[in-house]
C-alpha cells in the first residue's frame, strides 16, 4: 500500500513537473531562465511577463480561442449526432456504412500539413479566410471524425428496446432521437463534447496558417509567435502557456471524467 | 427514393457534406498534382507521370523519414501502451489521494503540443537545460538530448510519452475496472499467484483496450509533424524527420509541390491500409 | 428529461453568439501591414503607433511574424491575388522573386521615396542598377562579427584580421580560457547554417552562383571554405548542430562563449543590458575578416514595398515615406536598436554614443554583400543548408556534400 502510494506519488510528479517549471519560469525574470540553474522557483518573482501580455491584450485572444471552441464543439454536435446514430442503427446499401467509416478514418490520418494549402483555397473561395468562423469551419476535420468514431460507441449502448417501444407507440425518427436516443446518451455526448472542445482550444496548425490578422489569432498562435529567429520571449511564453492551459487544467476533473466514460461506454 | 433512403440521407448528410468539402477537393487536388511537376498549383503544372513516385522511391532522405516514421510510431506506441499498463495496475487499487494523483497524472495530455513542445526544448538544452542542470547536480554526464542523431529522435520518443501515456492509463484504467472482480477472486481462491492471475485472466480481458490503445496512438504517431517541427526542425541532419516533415519540407521549402503531393499520397495510402483494418474491427464489434 | 428545454435554449444561444461573433466586422480606411516580429516588429509598431497619431482615421492593422512565415503570407496572398495587404516588409533577398513576378508595386510610378540610402540597400531594392524602385530600405541589417575585447585583451590577441586568425585566436583561448567555450555559430540545418556560411565562402573566394547564374560550389575555392568551417567545430559548444539565434545570444550574453562568427545588430541591444548580460561593454562587434579575398559580410537589409494588388497603394506609400524618414529612422534606432537604413545617420552623435558599433557597421555596409540576386534562392538556400549540416555532423566528407549541393542547385536553378 504504502509502494503503491509513493509510486503513484512519484509519477504524479513527474508528469506535473514541466507544468510546474513552465509556471515559474513566468514569474522569472529573463537573468534567471538563461542562468540554468534546477531552482524550480524564482528568487526575484517579477510580473514583467504577464504585464507585456496585458499590454498586448491578450485577452482578446482569448475570447477568439473560446469562440472558435465552442462554435466547434456546436457544429460538430450537431452534424455527427445524426450521422452515429445513422451508422450504428440503419442498413446502407452496399456497404456505403464501412466505406464511410474508412472514409472518416482515413481523414483522420491525413496529416493536417497535407491538407492546409487546399483547404487554405477551398475557405478563400467561400469567402471564409481570416474569420473565426472559417477556422470552425476547417476544424470539422479533426472534430467530426472523432466525434462520430466516439459517438458511434456511445448509441451501440443504447438498449434498441427503448427505441422499439417508442417506435410501436408511432415516433418518427426525429421523436425518437431527441427524446429518447440523445437523454440516454447524455453523458456519452459531454464526454465527446468536452474532448472535441479540448482539441479545438488547442489546435495550432490551422488556426496559424488561415487567420492572417494578428487580431483574429489564438492562443496556440500567439504562443508560438513568442519563439522568433532572433530569440525566444521564454517568459512570456511560460506565461501564455499557463494561461492557455489553466481553463483545460481546471477541468482536468471534468476531462477525466469524459475521457473515462468515454473508453468505458465507447468499448463495452 | 424511398422513406428510409430519405431518412438515411438526412442523418448522414450534413456531416458527409462537411467532410466531402473539406477533404475530397484537397485529396483529389493531391492525387492530381502527385503526377505534374509544379511550384505553386495547378496552374503551370507539368504532367509528369509516375516520375515524382520513382524518385521518392530512390530518394535517400524519403527512405529515411519512413523508416524514421515506423521506428518512432513503434516505439511511442509500445512505451505509451506499456506505461498506461503499468500506471492503470498502479491506480487500480484504492489509496489516499488517488482521486487528486490520477489528476495529476492526467494533466499533461490536456496541454497543447505547442506548449508542451516549448517547455520539453528548453529542458532539452545541452548547457542550461533542466535535465542537464539536475543530472549533473548528482554527478551524472549531461546527455545529449536532441543533437545526437542516434538520441535525438528517442528525446521526441520520450516527450511523447510524457503527454500520451494519461491517454492509455485512461483506456486500459476503464479496462481493468470492467473486469468482475469475482473472476479474479476465484482465480485467487484456487492458489493461483498474482503472476499467474495477470497473465491469464488479467491479460486476455483486457486484450480489445490494449488493442484499442494501440492503434489510436499508433495513428496518431504515424502523423507526427508538431513535435518535430519545434523541437529539432528533423535535424541533426535526418535524425528526426518523419514522413510529415518530410512533406512539409517538400512543399514549403523545396517548392516541389508535385514531390510533396506523391508522397502526401503514399501516406495516405499506407493510412487507408491501416484504417481499413480498424474499421472491420471496429463493425465487427459493434456486431457482437 | 425536465431540464432538455432549457438546456436546448441555452445551447441555442450559445451557437448563436458564437456565430455572430465569427462574422467578419464592417471596414473603414484600413492599412495592412505584414512585417517581421522581434526588434523589427518593435520599430514597426512604434512607427505605426506614431502614424496612427498623426492620421486617426486610418484603421492600422499589423501583421507580426518571423522571417519564413512572413515569406510564405506574401507569397501566398501575391499568388492568390487576395487584395489583403498594402505595406509588405521584405528581406533583400526576396526582392529578385518578387519584382521579377510583378508582386510590388513600381515606387517611382507611385510618386517616389527619396532619401540618402545606404548605398548596398538601395542597389538591391531596384530590379536593374537604374532601374525602377520597387522597394525602399528600412533597416540597413548586415551580418558582424562578435568577439570578448576583455579575454582577447587578457591573452594579448588582436583584432582578428582574417580567418585563420581567429580560428589561431579561439585555439589559444581553448588552452588558456577552460571556463569559456572558444567559438560559436548557428548550426542549424538551413538559413542559420548559411547565413553564418556565407561570409567565410566569401572571403575565401567563392559563390553559390556565378555571374552567369550558375551553381559553382564546386571547386577548390568553396571546398577551402567548407574545410575551414569544419574545422571550426572542435572550437564550438556540445549541440552546435542544433543551435539558433536564441542559443548564440544566450551563450555570449551568459558569457560563455568568447567569439560568435555571425552576430546581428539587432543582436547586440541586450548586450549591454546589465539585467540580463553577464558581458556588459565587453563585447566589440566588427566586419567580418577576410582571408584570400577581402570581407564579404552578409547584407540581410528588410525592406518595405507595396503590394501590386493593394487596394490602399497611396496611404501604403505615405506611411513608407513616414518610416523612412530621417526623423522616424533615427527614432528607431535609438527606441528600438534597429540599424537605419540612412548612411548619414551612422555618424550622428546621439546614435554613436547609443550603440558604439556603428562606425564599424557603416563600414561593414560599404562591404556588404548581397546574397545571389536569383529568383530560386530559398530553394537553394534549402539544399545548400541540408548538405552543410551533414557534412557538420559528419555524414557527409565536405567535397561530397559540396559536389551534391551543386548538382541539386544546377537542378533547381534550371527550372
Amino acid at each position: 500500500m504504502r509502494a503503491r502510494l509513493a509510486g503513484a506519488f512519484a509519477v504524479a510528479a513527474l508528469s506535473v513537473l514541466p507544468i510546474v517549471w513552465m509556471a515559474a519560469t513566468a514569474l522569472k525574470p529573463p537573468g534567471e531562465y538563461v542562468s540554468g540553474s534546477t531552482a524550480l522557483w524564482p528568487r526575484a518573482p517579477t510580473l514583467m511577463h504577464l504585464e507585456a501580455l496585458a499590454a498586448a491584450r491578450v485577452w482578446r485572444l482569448g475570447l477568439n480561442s473560446l469562440v472558435v471552441t465552442l462554435g466547434t464543439t456546436l457544429v460538430a454536435l450537431a452534424a455527427s449526432l445524426p450521422a452515429a446514430y445513422a451508422l450504428a442503427r440503419l442498413s446502407f446499401p452496399r456497404r456505403l456504412d464501412m466505406a464511410f467509416l474508412v472514409f472518416i478514418l482515413v481523414v483522420k490520418l491525413t496529416p493536417p500539413i497535407v491538407l492546409a494549402v487546399p483547404l487554405y483555397q477551398v475557405l478563400r473561395g467561400l469567402g471564409l479566410l481570416d474569420t473565426l468562423g472559417g477556422l470552425i469551419l476547417a476544424y470539422q476535420i479533426y472534430a467530426l471524425p472523432f466525434a462520430i468514431w466516439m459517438l458511434l460507441g456511445f448509441v451501440r449502448d443504447v438498449p434498441v428496446a427503448y427505441e422499439d417501444a417508442a417506435r410501436i407507440d408511432g415516433a418518427g425518427t426525429a421523436r425518437i432521437l431527441l427524446d429518447i436516443v440523445f437523454p440516454v446518451m447524455a453523458p456519452g455526448i459531454a464526454a465527446t463534447a468536452i474532448l472535441v472542445a479540448v482539441a479545438a482550444w488547442n489546435e495550432f496548425l490551422f488556426a496559424f496558417l488561415f487567420m492572417q490578422s494578428p487580431s483574429g489569432f489564438t492562443l496556440p498562435t500567439a504562443i508560438a509567435t513568442r519563439i522568433n529567429e532572433d530569440e525566444t520571449l521564454w517568459g512570456q511564453l511560460s506565461a501564455l502557456g499557463l494561461l492557455a492551459s489553466l481553463p483545460i487544467l481546471c477541468l482536468v476533473g471534468i476531462v477525466h471524467r469524459a475521457l473515462t466514460r468515454g473508453f468505458a461506454g465507447g468499448l463495452a | 427514393m424511398g422513406a428510409a433512403r430519405l431518412r438515411l440521407l438526412l442523418l448522414i448528410g450534413p456531416a458527409a457534406a462537411i467532410l466531402c468539402l473539406l477533404s475530397v477537393y484537397p485529396l483529389a487536388r493531391l492525387l492530381v498534382l502527385s503526377f505534374t511537376d509544379s511550384d505553386h498549383g495547378l496552374a503551370g503544372a507539368r504532367f509528369v507521370g509516375l516520375e515524382n513516385y520513382a524518385e521518392l522511391a530512390a530518394s535517400r532522405s524519403f527512405r529515411v523519414s519512413a523508416r524514421n516514421t515506423v521506428w518512432f510510431t513503434v516505439m511511442a506506441t509500445a512505451s505509451e501502451v506499456l506505461a498506461g499498463l503499468g500506471l492503470a495496475l498502479l491506480f487500480d487499487r484504492a489509496f489516499p489521494g488517488r482521486r487528486a494523483l490520477t489528476l495529476a497524472l492526467v494533466a499533461p495530455f490536456v496541454l497543447s503540443t505547442v506548449v508542451v513542445s516549448a517547455v520539453w526544448r528548453a529542458w532539452f538544452h545541452y548547457d542550461i537545460g533542466f535535465l542537464n542542470v539536475a543530472l549533473r547536480s548528482i554527478g551524472l554526464p549531461g546527455v545529449p538530448w536532441l543533437f545526437d542523431p542516434d538520441l535525438a529522435l528517442g528525446s521526441i520518443v520520450l516527450v511523447d510519452l510524457w503527454q500520451n501515456a494519461p491517454f492509455c492509463f485512461l483506456i486500459l484504467a476503464a479496462g481493468l475496472r470492467a473486469i468482475p472482480p469475482e473472476v479474479t477472486e476465484a482465480a485467487r481462491i484456487d492458489g493461483a499467484g498474482a503472476w499467474r492471475r495477470f497473465r491469464d485472466i488479467t491479460l486476455p480481458l483486457l486484450a480489445p483496450y490494449l488493442f484499442i490503445a494501440a492503434l489510436m496512438r499508433s495513428l496518431d504517431s504515424f502523423k507526427l509533424f508538431d513535435k518535430v517541427y519545434a523541437m529539432t526542425g528533423g535535424g541533426p541532419g535526418n535524425a528526426t524527420e518523419t514522413l510529415s516533415m518530410h512533406v512539409h519540407r517538400l512543399a514549403f521549402r523545396y517548392f516541389e509541390i508535385g514531390l510533396a503531393s506523391a508522397a502526401a499520397i503514399v501516406m495516405i495510402v499506407v493510412a487507408a491500409l491501416l484504417a481499413g483494418l480498424y474499421a472491420r474491427a471496429l463493425l465487427k464489434e459493434g456486431a457482437r | 428529461m425536465r431540464g432538455l428545454p432549457v438546456r436546448r435554449s441555452i445551447l441555442a444561444l450559445a451557437a448563436a453568439a458564437s456565430l455572430a461573433s465569427a462574422l467578419p466586422a464592417t471596414a473603414q480606411e484600413r492599412l495592412v501591414i505584414a512585417g517581421r516580429d522581434a526588434a523589427f516588429g518593435q520599430a514597426l509598431a512604434k512607427m505605426v503607433e506614431a502614424y496612427q497619431a498623426a492620421n486617426p482615421g486610418v484603421r492600422i492593422e499589423r501583421l507580426e511574424l518571423p522571417g519564413g512565415a512572413l515569406y510564405e503570407r506574401i507569397a501566398l496572398n501575391a499568388r492568390e491575388r487576395t487584395r489583403a495587404l498594402d505595406v509588405v516588409m521584405l528581406d533583400d533577398i526576396w526582392a529578385p522573386e518578387f519584382m521579377a513576378n510583378g508582386w510590388l508595386a513600381d515606387i517611382d510610378r507611385l510618386g517616389g521615396v527619396q532619401g540618402a540610402f545606404v548605398r548596398s540597400a538601395d542597389a538591391v531594392s531596384r530590379r536593374t542598377a537604374d532601374g525602377p524602385r520597387f522597394a525602399v530600405p528600412f533597416v540597413g541589417n548586415v551580418a558582424m562579427f562578435a568577439y570578448r575585447t576583455d579575454l582577447f585583451a587578457r591573452h594579448g590577441l588582436a583584432r582578428p584580421a582574417s580567418w585563420a586568425a581567429v580560428r589561431a585566436a579561439a585555439e589559444t583561448l581553448r588552452e588558456k580560457e577552460p571556463g569559456v567555450t572558444p567559438l560559436a555559430f548557428r548550426g542549424m540545418r538551413g538559413n542559420p547554417i548559411v547565413t553564418g556560411f556565407l561570409p567565410i565562402l566569401g572571403a575565401f573566394g567563392g559563390a553559390v552562383v556565378d555571374a552567369q547564374g550558375r551553381a559553382a560550389l564546386d571547386n577548390e575555392a568553396a571546398l577551402a571554405a567548407l574545410t575551414y568551417f569544419l574545422s571550426l567545430k572542435p572550437l564550438t559548444p556540445r549541440g552546435i548542430e542544433t543551435w539558433n539565434a536564441t542559443e548564440v545570444r544566450e551563450a555570449m550574453e551568459q558569457g560563455r562563449v568568447a567569439i560568435a562568427i555571425e552576430y546581428w545588430p539587432g543582436w547586440a541591444g541586450t548586450l549591454d543590458d546589465a539585467s540580463r548580460s553577464r558581458v556588459v561593454g565587453q563585447v566589440a562587434l566588427i566586419p567580418a575578416p577576410g582571408e584570400t579575398r577581402g570581407p564579404a559580410p552578409m547584407l540581410g537589409a528588410w525592406m518595405l514595398g507595396v503590394a501590386a494588388d493593394s487596394p490602399n497603394a497611396a496611404r501604403a506609400l505615405d506611411f513608407i515615406r513616414f518610416a523612412t524618414s530621417p526623423e522616424q529612422q533615427k527614432r528607431m534606432a535609438i527606441e528600438t536598436g534597429n540599424p537605419p537604413a540612412l548612411a548619414p545617420l551612422y555618424a550622428d552623435a546621439d546614435l554613436v554614443r547609443a550603440y558604439r558599433w556603428y562606425p564599424a557597421q557603416a563600414e561593414a555596409l560599404e562591404l556588404a554583400q548581397p546574397r545571389p540576386r536569383i529568383t530560386q534562392w530559398n530553394r537553394v538556400e534549402a539544399i545548400l543548408g541540408e548538405h552543410l549540416q551533414l557534412a557538420l555532423i559528419g555524414q557527409m566528407q565536405p567535397r561530397e556534400a559540396l559536389a551534391e549541393a551543386n548538382r541539386q542547385i544546377a537542378r533547381a536553378l534550371a527550372r
